[in-house]
């Protein structure tokens, strides 16, 4: 190089200052520099990368939900309890309708006309231009959403700032679709049959997510997975160009849920407790449970007043009224909010109450399993008896005393005499131990939400021996506290050989293709008593309805063997804070007691001043449990079997004669235990009375016509209350008139308490009125 | 363009008429370096790749704006200016040095005439007077700036030969001009304009002979013009917070930072791919312009950026390779200069992109978007090339 040297240019010790101070620079910021950023680059891209990728991705993505289907609940015959529809709800984006200068009156105006709303309240909102997402309509049906989607794509004609309209390269106008009106999909809970089985179905909230019933205890399976769309989008919150980025997750339905209810059982059990209801003045409505005693399925679970599932928050007239009165909103709200409590309540499930003598069932069992009496033990009741431990006598309902008494009719009279010394010949500690063997100091477990436990004396107290009125009172039934729920899966131990099954309400888990992902099978507790045991509590608890002297005869149903026990409680803990006397009157049935298949458990709560009849278990309830039961059987397949006496007396469905030669209807309704009255000259019936499929007493009198049509007249409605079922027929049949019955229509000495059309009522001649009909004969709080 | 060379080898030619001395048209000299010419070459290709790449999505979504929605403007317009870069090289490459250096003192002339424009009309623009619009060019006068103290400091040493420690000949002169064009530009004020130009001008001392004892003093007074800049404008302190904790406020100040570091981070080894990345709609702000670089990570991965840097630092070698082969004190100072004046730009925009500095506004050379600025940029490449013309080609 240095013979390259430019002469004149500087001396050769400034050439190698300047090329050594220029290599350092070269050193510094060439190589050091950038191997520095090289280093700060792989920190960043390989040490940092996870951590810098998640972040990016996840301001990058945008999620969209889908859905899923919520599973259908069927009962056990697949009839849809509760379905979802799809549905949509519209809404408004005002930031694009300012942004793309959408007309805001169109938009409302055909809105408002749409969803018949008003006009100002959705013009109002397209002034929110800050906001995407105003909610104009939610759960809009089907077909109102293809108007709108009709009226979104349809669009409006584009025009310029000069207000000349926007044509295409075609020629052809150009049409813009409302970007500010938006539909997104929603799903709605829709329960066919309103008010039915309210309390076990539950209900959903505006999520879609279950707040009681079965709705809520099955959510998780019932609701399934929503899906995702996951979407790269630009920071305005557009699609990226070019990117195929989009991630579909699908959505997962909802299992469907097979119920153990059964629509039809449900639908008798609510009916007759709301005659109950009315009859008999209930202040605090009504609870009833049907069970299969053999599996524990729970058939029907019932608690009135019912409420509509469709629209669970309405509250009834009297409540807003209350709550119109209020001074403050508060206070109106907190009335509304109290009454929702109240009607949401599954009285069946999560009340506790005394049970009172529809408990000696398992005193009775306990008793004979554990040998502390046998079939042939014998009572004497003097109407009351001394108690360790209590300072005045015990007394039994009946004061004048049962006097001697065997034991299948101690039970039949619900003797509380015979019944403490039962519980005092089992002992306090042996009685827990079988009460905790039904199941009695815990929950049942039933697959419902809101199950409450029992209440017992703790044992310090209960085992004491210097004070027995603690055992006494619960031998009868009183002084502890369990749910309805829990008493009807004990009885159901003590008569179906002895199993305690868990109660469940939930057969089968369907998927979305109605395949059957899960069944649930009947679950035994444990065996409480013996096959011999539960025999012999059948067979003293079919004297006690079957008997004419026993004290549930009101529940007795011709061709049916059904046991059972009464009860009447009063509620002591309402007694001691107001003094004043509260009774819940209760029955439980169980038929057909030659192989028990169903037990059926009635609570009336508080019978108020215009009850029809008297207050007891065996004047209200039993009669209640009898018309369900004469109802229900059929339904679940158990066949009437009549004995000779009652085929004569009971009830008969009228065939159809119409169209039949005059000889044949004769002969068909003789054949019936009818008779029948002919009128007109024809060979051919033309009509008759009653109508073909009424049931009505048997040996009333059908009217044939032949050629003539009946005169189409109206008579007054006799008054039947008090009568016997067969003078009521004979006098109704003077005035062309014909009766149905309910309850105790065989009794000895039953009669008439209650008509379907009132008396002085006009009525046309031909009708059929039912009666029902209870024995009264042996009146107590029982 | 050095077939025409061949019989003038190995000396730079003084005869010939003064036109063509002048112009270098015609002009017999050595060849211009190819290797620094094809880096600087492909640089500018890659650059304009992504450029493409990474303005698409902003250009195609910004339908009110100037690019009406056109996905391709601004890789057009910066293809026009590449091409008119790529003349405007060849013309400076031909020009000989001594034409530079009689225009010296007239550049740095000129760039104080437009500071003072800018002073007076200049544009603004993110809260600071920087441009200038003249016939529709916007102008960074700082960026002619750079280029005209490098000139003129080039220029001053070799008048004053060795005597750069005489204080009235020397430092004097020099100071005063730098204290001149840094007022004018802090004035805008443009303060990685002043950090560049002070240090560009601490390399041509230092280059030009200053002795080392000097720059113990002068690395104080920046140190304390650093210190009152942070402690006197908010601006400055808010940039410097930001950098320390751009996450802290990642939706405001520090929303640019942490943005280029999701960009850089997400690219990993391999990248997204060209074209692929995500960053770029709309969330990276500048992303064609001071952040194209954490783009390219993003899409060409850490083995992508970390080759781009390597031709980076490819060429600012052989830039410095060049200074030191030169002939001629001046040429090897302007050499010296404008390859710093390029690796200081490259080095100090990646450190902003990796959060390695506070963000300041510096562009990448030869990727960046701006037509002036590349134009200027390419002249400056021009002038290396015109300046390699004067090594011996070897035999």
């Amino acid at each position: 190089m240095a013979n390259q040297r430019i002469p004149g240019r500087g001396s050769g010790s400034t050439e190698t200052m300047m090329i050594r101070r220029t290599l350092v620079l070269m050193a510094v910021c060439g190589i050091v520099a950038f191997l520095l950023l090289g280093i700060r680059l792989f920190k960043l891209q390989i040490i940092d990368h996870d951590k810098y990728e998640a972040a990016a991705v996840d301001q990058q993505l945008r999620e969209t939900t889908v859905t899923s289907q919520r599973g259908t609940i069927y009962d056990r015959n697949m009839n849809i309890l509760a379905m979802s529809a799809s549905v949509s709800n519209i809404y408004l984006s005002p930031a694009e309708i300012a942004k793309y200068g959408e007309d805001p009156v169109a938009i409302s105006k055909a809105l408002a006309d749409i969803l018949d709303m008003d006009y100002d309240t959705i013009y109002e909102k397209t002034k929110n231009t800050s906001s995407w997402y105003v909610t104009v309509a939610r759960k809009v049906d089907d077909d109102i959403t293809e108007q709108v989607r009709a009226f979104k794509e349809a669009g409006y004609q584009v025009y310029d700032e000069k207000g000349n309209p926007v044509y295409d390269g075609d020629g052809n106008p150009v049409i813009r679709s409302y970007m500010g009106v938006r539909i997104e999909e929603a799903s709605k809970r829709f329960y066919p049959y309103s008010s039915l089985a309210s309390h076990v179905i539950g209900f959903v909230g505006s999520d879609d997510h279950g707040l009681a019933g079965i709705e809520y205890c099955y959510d998780d399976v019932l609701s399934g997975v929503d899906g995702r769309i996951v979407r790269a989008t630009t920071a305005n919150g557009t699609d990226m160009l070019f990117t195929d980025f989009e991630d579909y997750y699908d959505a997962q339905d909802g299992q469907s849920l097979v119920l153990t209810v059964d629509e039809n059982v449900q639908y008798y059990l609510e009916k007759h407790l709301q005659e109950a209801v009315t009859s008999y003045d209930l202040q605090n409505g009504a609870a009833g449970i049907v069970m299969d005693v053999n599996t524990g399925a729970i058939l029907a679970m019932a608690s009135l007043g019912n409420f509509d599932l469709n629209d669970y928050t309405a509250v009834s007239e009297e409540t807003l009224a209350l709550a119109e009165e209020a001074e403050t909103e508060e206070e109106a709200e907190a009335i509304i909010a109290a009454a929702r409590e109240e009607m949401w309540r599954n009285k069946a499930l999560t009340e506790t109450y005394e049970p009172g003598s529809t408990f000696k069932i398992i005193t009775l069992a306990m008793g004979l399993e554990c040998g502390a009496i046998n079939m042939n033990t014998s009572f004497y009741c003097g109407g009351s008896m001394e108690v360790v431990g209590r300072d005045t006598p015990l007394n039994c309902w009946n004061t004048s005393g049962h006097g001697s008494e065997t034991l299948t009719q101690a039970v039949m009279n619900s003797c509380n005499v015979a019944f403490v010394n039962i519980g005092m010949k089992v002992g306090a500690e042996r009685f827990y131990e079988y009460a905790r063997a039904f199941g009695l100091f815990e929950k049942t477990g039933v697959d419902l939400m809101g199950e409450s436990g029992s209440l017992w004396w703790s044992e310090e107290v209960f085992f004491n021996p210097l004070s027995q009125s603690q055992l006494a009172a619960a031998s009868f039934g009183q002084t502890f506290t369990i749910t309805p729920l829990q008493l009807i899966t004990a009885v159901s131990a003590a008569v179906n050989g002895g199993y305690l099954m868990e109660p469940y309400i939930v057969s089968r888990f369907l998927d979305s293709d109605g395949t059957v992902v899960q069944q649930r099978e009947p679950t035994a507790v444990r065996q409480v008593v013996s096959e011999e045991t539960s025999r012999n509590v059948c067979e003293i608890l079919e004297k006690v309805v079957g008997d004419p002297a026993g004290t549930g005869t009101n529940a007795y149903v011709a061709g049916y063997r059904i046991g059972g026990k009464t009860g009447t409680s009063e509620k002591v803990a309402y007694e001691a804070t107001t003094g004043q006397k509260q009774y819940i009157v209760s029955f439980i049935g169980i038929a057909p007691m030659d192989d028990p298949q169903v037990a059926v458990l009635v609570l009336l709560d508080n019978p108020g001043e215009n009850a029809s009849t008297y207050v007891s278990g065996g004047q209200m309830a039993a009669p209640t449990v009898g018309s369900i039961m004469a109802d229900i059987l059929p339904v679940l397949g158990v066949e009437p079997v009549y004995t000779g006496d009652e085929a004569s007396l009971v009830d008969r469905t009228v065939p159809r004669l119409i169209g039949r030669s005059l000889e044949d209807a004769e002969a068909a309704v003789e054949a019936l235990g009818f008779t029948y009255r002919v009128t007109g000259d024809g060979d051919t019936v033309t009509a008759q009375l009653p109508r073909s499929g009424a049931s009505i007493a048997a040996g009333s009198e059908v009217a044939l016509f032949c050629g003539v049509e009946p005169e189409e007249t109206t008579i007054e409605m006799l008054d039947l209350i008090g009568l016997s079922y067969e003078v009521a027929r004979i006098r109704m049949g003077w005035e062309g008139l014909y009766i149905s019955g309910e309850g105790a229509i065989l009794g000895g000495g039953a009669l008439i308490t209650r008509q379907s059309v009132d008396a002085g009522e006009e009525i046309e001649v031909g009708s059929v009125v039912t009666v029902s009909v209870s024995d009264s004969s042996n009146l107590g709080r029982y | 363009m050095a077939s025409d060379n061949s019989d003038n080898k190995g000396a730079i030619r003084y005869s010939g008429d003064r036109l063509a001395d002048y112009t270098g048209l015609g002009a017999g000299r050595g060849p211009v370096d190819v290797p620094f010419m094809m880096l600087a070459l492909l640089l500018l290709t890659i650059g304009l790749v992504m450029v493409l790449s990474s303005s698409y999505a902003r250009a195609y979504y910004d339908l009110e704006g100037q690019t009406k929605g056109n996905p391709t403007y601004y890789f057009v317009k910066q293809l026009g200016f590449a091409v008119g870069g790529v003349i405007v090289m060849l013309i400076c490459s031909r020009l000989p040095v001594k034409f530079y250096r009689r225009f010296s003192p007239l550049v740095l002339i000129f760039a104080v005439l437009l500071l003072l424009l800018v002073f007076l009309i200049g544009r603004i623009a993110n809260g600071a007077q920087r441009w200038l619009i003249i016939g529709g060019i916007t102008i960074q006068p700082s960026e002619i700036a750079k280029i005209g103290v490098i000139m003129f400091f080039a220029d001053w040493i070799c008048r004053v030969k060795g005597d750069l420690k005489n204080f009235r000949r020397g430092i004097l002169p020099l100071g005063a001009v730098l204290l001149v064009v840094c007022g004018l530009i802090a004035t805008e004020p443009h303060w990685s304009a002043i950090m560049i130009i002070v240090f560009l001008a601490l390399v041509m001392l230092f280059v030009g002979g200053l002795p080392l004892g000097w720059f113990i003093g002068g690395g104080a007074a920046v140190g304390s013009v650093l210190l009152i800049a942070y402690t006197f404008f908010e601006y400055v302190r808010n940039r410097v917070s930001a950098w320390f904790d751009p996450f802290a406020d990642a939706t405001n100040s520090g929303w640019q930072v942490v943005q280029s570091l999701y960009a850089i981070g997400s690219g990993g080894l391999f990248g997204l791919g060209l074209g692929n990345s995500r960053q770029k709609y709309l969330y990276l702000p500048e992303e064609h312009n001071d952040y194209i670089f954490s783009i390219v990570c993003e899409e060409l991965g850490f083995i992508g950026a970390v080759l781009i840097l390597a031709l980076f630092s490819l060429l600012i070698i052989r830039g410095y390779w060049l200074a030191m082969h030169a002939r001629g004190r001046y040429g090897r100072l302007v050499c010296v200069g404008i390859t710093t004046l390029f690796a200081v730009q490259v080095i100090l925009n990646v450190a902003v992109c990796t959060n390695t500095m506070p963000s300041t506004g510096i562009s990448l050379p030869l990727f960046s978007y701006g037509g002036t600025a590349l134009l200027l940029q390419m002249a400056e490449i021009g002038m290396i090339l015109a300046i390699s013309r004067t090594i011996p080609e070897k035999k």
